[in-house]
């Protein structure tokens, strides 16, 4: 085990959907002597790209999960974490750019930055990785690798800086000009595993040397050496200026855009030099966990492996071996047969089996220092959990995590799915904290929830293939939820006083409109008239009528409920009295508050090209859709857009369909906004149709 | 719609800008004056009478130009008491769409082909149209000839922000600066933003339904909040 922290990288490969991360994964272990052969995405020979270790993903050409996996280039440990592209998986995306030090974003030459982009760099942002921007399929037809430069400007704000020339563009892609050590580089070998270093080509002698004066301008800022070296206008030492790329990239001022092609087996060796070169090792980042004994003030963790351990565990699988933990050390040594705490639970846990990843296969190892990622085997926990050793109680800070927006039931089609069922949701509810399941009790039903339609039937296909479970599925249902517009006041008695012990309670007072938060309770009871001990027996009440508006069924929020008023009985007053009360004097006042159901918008971006944009605009005008704006550079356009959810099912067709295949769109949740009229009263209606049949 | 005193009580009223004659309109400025700021409000004002709004920027993302709108309405919000705010915000949402091109894309045949997309699939039907960041140098009179006859076919008023600079002393004889000291004519309104001694920014009306007229209305621009103000 290397202990040398400053040649460990711990890096993610995010970018847009297609543009070829799985690819530029698959290269990377190749060159990396990782595995011995390539296999496409796509590939013919059907055995699908390492790092897709799930079926499904092999089936679909998109990754999932995020697979963690070791490799070694030069003498540099790099740990690849694979993200998912697709926004309706961000969670994963947002959880592994926790563990994260660094990050390659990559780009299609012809796509450019496109909204998932934007999102996956906003989250970068976020949790403050500094990046490499990679741009991908330079050798397809259209590529334009300036332009992508420039919208990385325009579009991320990043200080984007090539230090790659292409030699040759589209299908005549032959290598790159390095811009630091001025030489021409090409890929020979079947494979392009023989780097050759060759003079730049005469033609683009000119180019090379502004665009190198360009980065030198750039990068210049971040070192005082380099500033004088040009100044003096000698030789410049290579070192100088991978050492200023180096400071800032890590201070996130800068950005070094690199070119190739993963696919033509052309960049990638350089991508790996670079992710040596300028990203972070663990030391340079600094993390932050939360002391729960000291009240959840913040600490900084030390990376020292003598330190006690802190672990992440940022993502679960469930193997033939039961179940693996991925881990995160931030400081501290974790060894097999150590003692380690997990700080949620306060459960001890004894490490046994200690492995380092590669996609399907697995290496055993004794143990890892501060800074890796590893594997657990047989260590139950949940994903966000962290692992310390004994006597520390800290917890790595919270990730966040949006409520869902969608849910649908499914129902086991025989006894022994049913079984099968429950464990799957079992795991998935550990491994996704966006991914939600309960049982309705009116319907008896599963109901499964999550971020978009996608993301549940990934779940569903999971269940089927990976545990056996076949299910049927209801259709999506919108998370909708109730609320008030108004201010009311109620005043309700609740009386059963025939005979036996009675009941008696009196409940007073207003509900309004709330402008954040969920719900509050409001006790503005003077002189008794209601006793302390049943106060909480009408927040109680009060709570649970709100789990279910009287419009839709759906959970009331926004809402506050104050009481200032009641009166009660010497024998015939309870708990469950003043409940029942509550849910009366609400029911009361509810009515009179001019309730409304509020419906998930989401936040949707179509792009294609500009020659559809009026179909794409008339269906999503179509969809009760608000267009926000347009943005049309070239031949190409974004149209973005809030849309209802209850309006995007199956939206992905018509858009093929409307576009010849085209356009594609990315969607994520904005806000919660009122139903129109029109919309609110059929809903109303289904529901109470609904309640007669049941 | 319920928004009368808003409209009534907006200091733009003093310009008559809802009059249908004033059909091209022309603000302009020194970089950084309040251009945006000044189109943003005439486009809100003209929401708030009921029109529909299509904010064409050129050069600037959606987000940006969006942002725009939020906080001059939360500014507007804040000084005048509305009984629904959410609904307000939808509604200036329903009735603006913002298009947003790279310089380049931007043409009069381009504008037409999206306005017609918008009009026949019965969308969007504009009334109003911003145009923000419109290369007044490198343009002639025939393209700026074109865009108006288009608005005039469409029943549109249009705005447009063009930047001048202190050094250049071209003007035309009815006060117009370069870049646009030849173009002056095909304008009804053009309102000059100067910057004052107090550091308000005084709107100087230099022609106003197609006729030269000269000093303000007594209009300022409040610095701090880019508001329009009654002096």
């Amino acid at each position: 085990m290397k202990k040398d922290l400053a040649k460990v990288r711990n890096i993610g490969i995010s970018a847009h959907i297609d543009s070829g991360k799985t690819t530029l994964t698959e290269r990377i272990l190749f060159y990396t002597q990782r595995i011995h052969a390539i296999h496409e995405v796509r590939g013919k020979d059907g055995v699908g790209a390492t790092m897709d270790s799930m079926e499904l993903e092999k089936e679909r050409g998109i990754t999932i999960q995020s697979a963690a996996t070791y490799c070694s280039w030069k003498d540099y440990d790099i740990n690849i974490i694979d993200t998912p592209g697709h926004v309706d998986f961000t969670i994963e995306v947002e959880r592994a750019l926790r563990v994260l030090d660094g990050a390659v974003l990559i780009l299609c030459s012809v796509g450019g930055v496109q909204s998932q982009s934007i999102t996956v760099n906003r989250q970068m942002t976020r949790y403050k990785v500094p990046r490499i921007a990679f741009i991908n399929k330079c050798d397809r037809t259209g590529a334009n690798p300036y332009r992508v430069t420039q919208q990385l400007r325009d579009k991320l704000d990043l200080n984007a800086v090539m230090i790659q020339l292409p030699i040759g563009l589209e299908s005549d892609l032959a290598g790159m000009v390095d811009l630091i050590s001025m030489q021409a580089v090409y890929f020979d070998g079947d494979q392009g595993e023989q780097i050759r270093y060759d003079e730049i080509p005469a033609d683009l002698r000119d180019e090379a040397e502004a665009k190198r004066e360009e980065l030198l301008d750039a990068v210049s800022m971040f070192s005082d050496e380099l500033m004088e070296a040009m100044l003096e206008e000698g030789e410049i030492p290579e070192v100088m200026i991978h050492d200023a790329i180096r400071r800032g990239t890590l201070s996130l001022e800068l950005t070094p855009v690199m070119i190739g092609s993963a696919y033509k087996n052309k960049g990638v060796q350089l991508l790996l030099n670079a992710v040596s070169a300028y990203l972070p090792c663990p030391t340079d980042v600094e993390n932050t966990a939360l002391d729960l004994d000291q009240n959840e003030s913040e600490v900084v963790v030390s990376n020292n492996p003598t330190d006690p351990l802190v672990a992440l565990a940022f993502k679960l699988e469930d193997g033939r071996y039961g179940q693996l933990t991925y881990i995160r050390t931030y400081q501290g040594m974790i060894q097999k047969g150590d003692t380690i705490i997990n700080s949620r639970t306060g459960k001890k846990a004894k490490v046994g089996r200690l492995v380092r990843m590669h996609a399907n296969e697995m290496e055993e190892i004794e143990g890892a220092g501060s800074g890796d990622i590893v594997a657990l085997f047989g260590i139950d926990c949940a994903s966000g959990d962290t692992f310390c050793s004994p006597g520390l109680n800290w917890s790595m800070s919270s990730m966040h995590v949006p409520a869902p927006v969608i849910s649908l039931a499914i129902k086991p089609v025989d006894n022994k799915a049913q079984i099968n069922m429950s464990k799957a949701l079992n795991r998935f509810t550990k491994e996704d904290p966006t991914f939600k399941t309960y049982v309705d009790h009116e319907t008896n039903e599963t109901i499964i929830s999550g971020m978009g339609e996608l993301h549940l039937e990934v779940y569903i296909e999971r269940m089927k293939r990976e545990y056996k479970a076949e299910v049927e599925v209801g259709a999506p249902q919108v998370a909708y939820r109730e609320t008030i517009t108004q201010r009311a006041d109620f005043d309700y008695t609740h009386k059963k006083q025939t005979g036996g012990s009675g009941q008696y309670g009196r409940v007073a007072g207003y509900i309004e409109p709330l402008e954040e938060g969920e719900y509050e309770f409001v006790d503005k009871i003077v002189g008794g008239v209601i006793p302390r001990e049943y106060i909480p027996s009408c927040d109680k009440g009060f709570q649970k009528i709100l789990e279910k508006g009287t419009l839709t069924g759906s959970p009331i929020t926004g809402i506050r409920v104050a009481i200032n008023d009641g009166s009660f009985h010497a024998v015939d007053s309870s708990d469950i009295a003043f409940q029942l009360a509550a849910i009366g004097g609400f029911k009361q006042g509810y009515a009179k508050a001019v309730p409304v159901i509020m419906e998930p918008i989401m936040k949707v971006a179509v792009e294609g090209p500009s020659e559809f944009q009026g179909a794409v605009m008339g269906s999503l005008n179509q969809r009760r859709g608000v267009i926000i704006g347009t943005f049309e550079e070239g031949n190409y356009t974004v149209v973005e857009a809030e849309m209802p959810l209850a309006e995007m099912f199956g939206y992905s067709t018509t858009l093929r369909s409307l576009t010849q295949g085209k356009a594609e769109f990315t969607m994520e949740f904005a806000t919660y906004k009122q139903v129109p009229k029109g919309v609110a009263d059929e809903l109303i209606k289904a529901f109470a149709a609904q309640k007669k049949d049941a | 719609m319920g928004y009368e005193p808003l409209v009534q009580q907006n200091p733009l009223r003093v310009l008559n800008m809802g009059r249908e004659n004033n059909q091209l309109g022309l603000v302009m400025a020194r970089a950084g004056l309040g251009k945006t700021a000044l189109l943003v409000q005439i486009a809100l004002d003209a929401i708030l009478r009921g029109k529909r709004v299509i904010h064409v920027s050129i050069g600037e993302s959606i987000e940006k130009t969006k942002t725009w709108y939020d906080d001059i309405l939360q500014l507007i919000l804040q000084e005048h008491s509305v009984t629904r705010p959410h609904e307000l915000i939808d509604m200036v949402a329903r009735h603006r769409m913002i298009m947003t091109f790279k310089i380049a894309a931007f043409s009069r045949s381009r504008l037409e082909e999206r306005l017609n997309d918008l009009v026949l699939q019965d969308i969007f039907r504009p009334n109003c149209l911003i145009v923000d960041g419109f290369d007044f140098v490198n343009t002639d009179r025939e393209a700026l000839e074109d865009i108006k006859n288009l608005m005039e076919n469409m029943g549109m008023q249009a705005w447009f922000s063009a930047i001048c600079h202190r050094g250049d002393p071209r003007v035309s004889p009815t006060g117009v600066p370069a870049p646009c000291h030849e173009l002056d004519d095909l304008f009804d309104m053009v309102i000059l933003l100067k910057p004052e001694h107090d550091a308000t920014i005084q709107l100087d009306i230099i022609r106003n339904c197609g006729e030269q007229v000269s000093g303000g209305k007594g209009l300022r621009l409040d610095p701090t909040t880019m508001m329009v103000k009654e002096i």
